[in-house]
């Protein structure tokens, strides 16, 4: 046992150490392109100091792209993360905040914050909460105590309060004819543009705390995939793990759609992507959708400001158009 | 201490001579510092831009929003996103010594953020003829074209009594269906300023009331039988034509039978802009033609 331990250790340094040079590489490239061109060359004299610096460029730099960048990794470390939680908890591979409606339910409830015309923080961050618990709550409730068929009732579950809630949102979008809601298209896509530092901070607030606890229940979440029984025999407290976890994700997942918007499938992706590559245990697969997911994320953005010539895609599109050919594929291998 | 300060004062002094700023409010009273004489602006919304051009300061303008086609020539400026999802970066990148911002339609988050940046927001509040005009004359003052702000308004203001005062010579008041929207049908209520211009032009709103932008059911608009329909759409030659033609089944309807559902360019009655006179007088021949043939 003691050496099974060093061995994770070490794993868990190595881990972390490459995914932290992968995540810088990202947030660097992500910094030296954006919608202005500079290019490349410029970038770097400004940031190596070489020659007196631009203040046009350093304020776009350092105030519009570092800014987003940051966001751009901390909501693609806590979705990814999100994505591995529900995956372990439910026991379901495709289990995944975006497509179980977790995000949509914190989306009606920060629309209905904006719409109240509460402040972005922390008004609109609780509505959005409140509305990810209750739909969690729901889907725990429907897809309980079918257990021959827990799998796609899960599923099901999470499509029906998926469209659920696309009604909803819908209907808010319809009946009202609020200038605030203008944005609203882009933001249900997913929209990094208007990332602050102010709000970077914000998230960070949160999002450190709740990585810190779901990192303490790695080695449970370990347990609980051998199964329930099994689980409880080696000393673990399920319903309060359960809880405990579920909660803090769906507060993860609700701080992020709260500040930008719906975006989906990233859970998905980089889960399955470490599973593959480090095999099943949480203690370094946690550490590593941290940091790959917060890569993955700043690329995606990038990508989808810099391939429209004029203007910029919704991040979520570009997340989506990978994501769900891959759930297909994965469905498909899981269901033979 | 005194020295620290007086060093600071100087600099101060220094930084205040080399800008050349003054104080404004803007009009949704918000104070700031703005260069006298700006020579980098950028214009937040096509009507900006639009009233930019009439005021004959084009050569200030660095940089516009994606749909500002009005003049040609705006439509080679710089673009910054569209003036819902501006790209900030754009902006910054043009080193503005000023934005020029709509209240309605710029987000006001991203104005906050480019002030944060130190460049100063200017907003104004367009909604019908009279704050176009105010706005004219603000933009005017910060551009420096007093005069050619007071020569435009007055243009403008004669134009609009030419018109007011040919359609006073009929009672008769057509009954307008204005259609903003083809699906679903949506219309202008009262507090709008197309909704201005149909009075203006002799005839009534079927539309008005206290929602801005009211929806209707194809049954509704039947049965209000609307003496002109007026379409306005982004949309081209062919599409205006279809348009037209999904009226047309509707026989029984005065605007059909005497031919008056007519499809109009939206650019240039959804800009606040001074166009809105333009707007004007087209709007009056259509529903008055018997008053304006000459």
């Amino acid at each position: 046992m003691k050496k099974n331990e060093s061995i994770i250790f070490k794993r868990f340094i190595q881990v972390t150490g490459l995914l932290s040079v992968v995540l810088v590489a990202a947030l660097l490239i992500g910094l030296s392109i954006g919608s202005s061109g500079g290019g490349m060359a410029a970038v770097w004299k400004g940031f190596l100091k070489t020659e007196p610096s631009d203040p046009v460029l350093m304020t776009i730099l350092w105030k519009i792209r570092l800014p987003r960048v940051l966001l751009a990794a901390l909501v693609g470390g806590a979705l990814s993360l999100g994505g591995l939680v529900f995956q372990a908890l439910l026991r379901n591979p495709l289990a995944e905040p975006y497509i179980l409606g977790i995000s949509g339910g914190s989306a009606i409830g920060a629309i209905i914050g904006i719409l109240l015309g509460l402040s972005q923080f922390p008004g609109i961050t609780l509505t959005s909460f409140g509305g990810s618990l209750a739909t969690l709550l729901l889907i725990v409730g429907i897809s309980t105590g079918q257990s021959i068929l827990r799998k796609n009732a899960l599923l099901l579950s999470g499509v029906m309060v998926n469209a659920f809630c696309s009604a909803v949102i819908m209907f808010l979008v319809s009946m009202t004819q609020d200038t605030r809601l203008h944005n609203i298209i882009f933001w249900l896509m997913g929209d990094l543009s208007l990332g602050s530092l102010q709000q970077t901070a914000i998230l960070t607030v949160f999002l450190v705390p709740c990585f810190i606890v779901i990192f303490m229940y790695a080695n449970t979440m370990n347990l609980m995939l051998m199964g329930k029984e099994m689980a409880q025999s080696m000393g673990v407290h399920i319903r309060r793990a359960n809880l405990i976890l579920l909660v803090t994700t769906s507060l993860m997942v609700s701080v992020c759609v709260s500040q930008c918007g719906l975006i989906g499938f990233v859970g998905l992706v980089i889960p399955h992507l470490f599973r593959l590559l480090l095999g099943p245990d949480h203690r370094v697969l946690l550490p590593a959708c941290i940091l790959g997911g917060g890569a993955y994320m700043v690329l995606c953005d990038l990508v989808a400001r810099a391939l429209p010539q004029q203007g910029e895609l919704p991040a979520g599109v570009i997340t989506a158009l990978v994501g769900a050919p891959l759930f297909v594929y994965l469905l498909k291998r899981s269901n033979p | 201490m005194i020295p620290i300060l007086s060093v600071m004062a100087s600099f101060l002094m220094l930084t205040s001579v080399q800008a050349q700023q003054h104080q404004v409010r803007d009009l949704l009273g918000r104070d700031m510092a703005v260069p006298v004489n700006p020579s980098r602006v950028v214009a937040l919304a096509p009507n900006i831009t639009e009233i930019v051009y009439a005021l004959g300061q084009a050569h200030r303008l660095v940089g516009a929003t994606t749909y500002s086609d009005y003049p040609q020539a705006a439509a080679a400026l710089p673009k910054v996103g569209s003036y819902v999802h501006l790209d900030l970066e754009r902006v910054v990148a043009l080193n503005p010594d000023l934005c020029l911002a709509i209240k309605d339609g710029n987000p006001i988050s991203a104005v906050s953020r480019l002030e944060s940046f130190n460049i100063p927001v200017y907003a104004v509040d367009p909604r019908n003829i009279k704050s176009v005009m105010d706005t004219i004359f603000r933009i005017g003052n910060l551009l420096q074209a007093d005069n050619q702000a007071e020569l435009l308004v007055s243009n403008m203001r004669s134009r609009i009594r030419a018109v007011v005062e040919r359609v006073a010579q009929t009672d008769h008041k057509p009954k307008v269906f204005f259609q903003i929207g083809v699906a679903p049908i949506v219309s202008v209520g009262t507090n709008t300023f197309i909704h201005e211009l149909i009075e203006m032009a002799g005839a009534q709103n079927l539309a008005a009331g206290k929602v801005v932008y009211p929806r209707f059911s194809m049954e509704q608009v039947l049965g209000m039988l609307p003496d002109v329909i007026i379409v306005t759409s982004m949309a081209r030659e062919a599409a205006f034509e279809r348009i037209r033609k999904d009226w047309y089944q509707w026989q029984d309807l005065p605007a059909v039978q005497h031919e008056r559902v007519f499809v109009q360019d939206s650019n240039l009655f959804d800009r606040p802009s001074p166009r809105l006179v333009d707007a004007l007088e087209i709007l009056a021949r259509l529903v008055h033609p018997e008053v304006f043939e000459d």
